[in-house]
């Protein structure tokens, strides 16, 4: 798995104490319900997280956040395309 | 269908619906008094003809009373329920002068407001929620948007349209993603977010807690949102007093504002155990305002995560 998206599954795993290690978090697996059982508080959770670290912003008025958040790939180029920090 | 197992979640609320038509029509038309008269018609038709409603308004009067519930008891609730329900139609159309309400605690409010960061205010189904309505006078800069079940949020919609196409009330669907960045952002204005603590949103971790006399399981979900927002959350009921009377009071819940990451997962499970004590005190003093008329201490269905 490519050092940025190793970096982000990290930091989720970190954030929200899931028991599970980076190389079992598939890139493309959904994160929110099946997949990596995630659910909505988790994921603001990942957001929270996200926007404090890499300084960018998750808007609610988004119509990107369904793709966003749908994988941990579509996640990590998110962040890489929009990051200030 | 087996009613008496039935998550409220799945329980089709179509009776419901169809009685707050037929008394949005008569009360607007008529007035509260004559609406009132009808209100006994439709308790004791509940009474009669909803078996589960009845079965579990007894089995929560039974706990509350300390004594075996009668029919008049039960009667009583449904009465209760339904007058509720009726005032609604009311609250909405700003009609406060017809009634008498006393409040409790607005400081608590007034607090949370000046500060500007936004705080939550945790209800349950107990009351009346929407009484709060009346008391933007008492408390200025008051704005509450109620987050919700992404469903309940469509029919309580449905309904308000129904009842007066001009009240404003801002409503989150709680589901995805955006629902909670709006929650987030609306507190970041100073907002108020509002919102009934007492059953699931379907995907949630439960917590047993002791409830009036044996474990019920409540949902972790908003106090988790709570804590990660980083907010004040203060418990409110509008309890039913019976005629025209309503009181309102507001309770020191929890402030999530400076807790450590670490300890989180501990100062929410003591926020959600406080929360149903202090419903269950409310359920002593005015047992008739309990809305839940379902096994609330049934076991939480399979998808729902129980926490140990």
């Amino acid at each position: 798995m490519p050092v940025f998206y190793r970096e982000i599954a990290t930091l989720m795993i970190e954030s929200l104490n899931l028991e599970v290690t980076t190389d079992e978090i598939a890139l493309d697996a959904p994160l929110y319900g099946e997949g990596l059982g995630l659910d909505s508080i988790d994921v603001l959770e990942v957001a929270l997280v996200v926007s404090k670290r890499y300084g960018l912003q998750l808007r609610a008025d988004s119509v990107d956040n369904q793709h966003i958040f749908s994988s941990l790939r579509h996640l990590a180029d998110h962040i890489a395309a929009q990051r200030t920090k | 269908m087996n009613t008496s197992n039935t998550h409220w979640t799945r329980t089709p609320e179509r009776s419901n619906m169809l009685m707050l038509r037929i008394m949005t029509w008569i009360s607007l038309r008529l007035g509260r008094r004559a609406g009132r008269v009808v209100l006994h018609g439709i308790a004791g038709y509940f009474l009669l003809f909803s078996a589960s409603g009845r079965r579990a308004s007894r089995a929560y009067l039974n706990r509350v009373l300390s004594r075996p519930a009668n029919w008049l008891d039960m009667y009583h609730h449904f009465y209760s329920f339904a007058s509720t329900i009726h005032d609604r139609i009311y609250l909405v159309n700003q009609q406060f002068d017809l009634f008498d309400i006393e409040i409790q605690g607005q400081e608590l409010l007034h607090d949370a407001i000046d500060a500007g960061a936004g705080v939550f205010l945790m209800g349950a189904h107990f009351g009346s929620f929407e009484v709060i309505r009346a008391i933007g006078r008492q408390v200025p800069g008051l704005r509450v948007s109620m987050a919700m079940h992404e469903d309940n949020a469509a029919k309580i919609n449905a309904m308000l349209a129904a009842i007066n196409p001009a009240a404003v009330t801002d409503i989150i669907g709680l589901g995805y993603i955006d629902a909670m960045l709006k929650v987030s952002e609306r507190l970041d204005e100073g907002a108020v977010v509002g919102m009934l603590a007492d059953r699931t949103l379907g995907e949630d971790i439960m917590l047993p807690v002791d409830f009036l006399g044996s474990i019920a399981y409540f949902p972790v979900g908003p106090f988790r949102m709570a804590a990660l927002l980083r907010r004040p959350v203060v418990f409110m009921t509008g309890v039913y007093l019976g005629d025209n009377r309503y009181r309102i009071s507001f309770e020191p819940l929890v402030d999530f504002t400076c807790i450590a990451t670490g300890q989180r997962g501990a100062v929410v499970n003591a926020a959600v155990t406080r929360y149903a004590a202090l419903i269950a005190q409310h359920c002593c003093q005015t047992p008739y305002n309990w809305f839940n008329f379902f096994d609330f201490w049934q076991v939480p269905v399979a998808t729902a995560h129980v926490k140990s």
